[in-house]
């Protein structure tokens, strides 16, 4: 019995302290080749093109203070420079014009091929940033079907939608990993999974992540990789992203894609640096160099990488 | 009968809408409309489609910004024009004085809705006519009461 609880506590131990915190993570990065420094993120809007011309937006924009600087990677990111107000509460952003959307979240929406008329499934949609995204490319042509599985989230989700005039999308409250029960095959389908996200973005991070949720998020994010995998029409593209730093929810899990699911890694034209091949001493796929790993700083941690059948 | 209730509050604006009754889909009291494109995609437990109308709370019927824009984009809409600064007012939940009001369209009668647009043609919101806007009117008197205005979405963020 003795043996029993401290066989339990050496694997809470080992678990909560020893596979967490500041330097546990921190190594890890060092492992991977990136210094650890504190980040600061800067703020980014996408214009909804749709809605408006950019020079009108940049023009009415600057009249209000809020000063604008393109972002070099994306066709319609900004970074905000100086603001007298604030991004998220001027007249423009409540008419849809533009959105508050952070310069890394922009990129996996641009790397699918030509979006316009497509049926595309958004497997892990809310709030929406994403949605509207695919919505403005498409310039609100063929459908999107945006699913999640929290119903609070959707509810922000569709306010996105009206606030922008999105027109194309069908909502589900699903679990992704239940996305073939709608019966549907999509030309594109973007997985924008749930993750852990990264210190970037949440300042208690170190303290709140251990790696036994990385581990648990990377199994969701398999199955959720696996059923898009089952929706999609041969000639189809899945977009994979995370917000997360963590190698097991990135790279290790494309690797596993490759060789257990009938997809192969597409190469991009992207910014950030290429996807890690070699994982603490493990060797991946070569292929996985076309994924794209973001390092924070200017934006926030993040992982990218696009999907294609495998050409036999 | 989806159709009345969307088409009768497009009437209180001196515009006639016409919905394809057959592209139109509800759930849980609110009115959605759909595009060709979209209808094979709508199954029964859907959340929401397409351009949502508005919802029906209370037998009361609510607006969706979609469906005031559809109705803005119709050249007879009773509507006024305010500058940026009595814009933002108006998006903060505030009244618009008779002063604020730069230019008028349609017909616009005491007790009658407005839409409410800005400078460069987008529409606000809407509110109620209180008071004449006419010339001689007074100008410091409330003449639009706030009645819906893009600030909602602020708030609904706020309260999620
Ligand atoms: C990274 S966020 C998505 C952000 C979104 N794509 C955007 O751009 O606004 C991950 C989302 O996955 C949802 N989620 C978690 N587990 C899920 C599942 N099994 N099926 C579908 N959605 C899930 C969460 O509710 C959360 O909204």
């Amino acid at each position: 019995m003795v043996s029993f609880f401290c066989k339990v506590f050496i694997f809470l131990f080992f678990f909560l302290v020893l596979m967490s915190g500041r330097e546990f993570f921190v190594s890890r990065y060092e492992q991977l080749g990136w210094k650890y420094r504190p980040v600061k993120l800067r703020q980014a809007i996408r214009f909804n093109c749709a809605n408006i011309k950019s020079q009108d937006l940049i023009s009415r924009l600057s009249c209000l203070g809020l000063n604008l600087e393109k972002i070099s990677f994306l066709p319609h990111g900004y970074w905000v420079c100086d603001s007298s107000v604030s991004a998220g509460a001027t007249a423009e952003y409540l008419l849809g014009l533009y959105s508050v959307q952070e310069a890394a979240a922009q990129i996996p929406v641009i790397l699918f091929t030509d979006l316009k008329g497509k049926t595309v499934l958004d497997a892990s949609a809310a709030p929406g940033g994403k949605t509207v995204q695919l919505a403005d490319s498409m310039d609100n042509t063929g459908s999107i079907v945006a699913i999640d599985i929290n119903k609070r989230r959707l509810t922000a989700l569709t306010n996105h939608l009206e606030r922008c005039h999105v027109k194309n999308a069908v909502v589900y409250q699903i679990d992704a990993r239940n996305s073939p029960k709608l019966g549907l095959k999509f030309d594109c389908v973007l997985v924008d999974a749930p993750c852990s996200g990264n210190f970037a973005s949440d300042p208690m991070w170190f303290q709140n992540r251990t790696l036994q949720d990385v581990e648990r998020n990377a199994r969701v994010q398999r199955e959720m990789l696996m059923k898009a995998a089952e929706c999609l029409t041969d000639d189809g593209e899945i977009v994979y992203s995370t917000c997360s730093l963590e190698p097991e929810e990135n790279e290790l899990n494309i690797d596993w894609a490759l060789h257990r699911l009938d997809l192969q890694v597409a190469e991009i034209n992207c910014t950030g640096t290429p996807g890690l091949t070699n994982i603490f001493g493990k060797q991946l796929d070569p292929s996985v160099a076309c994924c794209r790993r973001f390092w924070p700083d200017p934006t926030q941690g993040f992982f990218v990488c696009k999907l294609v059948r495998r050409h036999t | 009968m989806r159709a009345k209730t969307v088409v009768d509050f497009a009437l209180q604006f001196g515009v006639k809408l016409s919905l394809n009754e057959e592209l139109l889909v509800q759930t849980d009291g609110r009115f959605f409309l759909l595009n060709s494109q979209i209808k094979s995609l709508v199954k029964d437990n859907f959340f929401y489609a397409g351009t949502f109308l508005g919802k029906v709370k209370n037998s009361k019927f609510f607006p969706s910004f979609t469906l005031l824009s559809m109705i803005a984009k119709q050249q007879e809409a009773n509507r006024i024009l305010v500058d940026r600064k009595v814009g933002w007012l108006f998006i903060c939940g505030r009244d618009i004085f008779k002063k604020g009001v730069m230019r008028t369209y349609g017909k616009i009668q005491r007790n009658s809705h407005v839409l409410v647009f800005n400078e460069f043609g987008e529409c606000l919101g809407f509110g109620r006519v209180l008071a004449g806007l006419e010339q001689q009117a007074d100008k410091n008197v409330v003449a639009v009461a706030n009645v819906l205005d893009v600030g909602d979405f602020l708030r609904r963020e706020r309260d999620l």
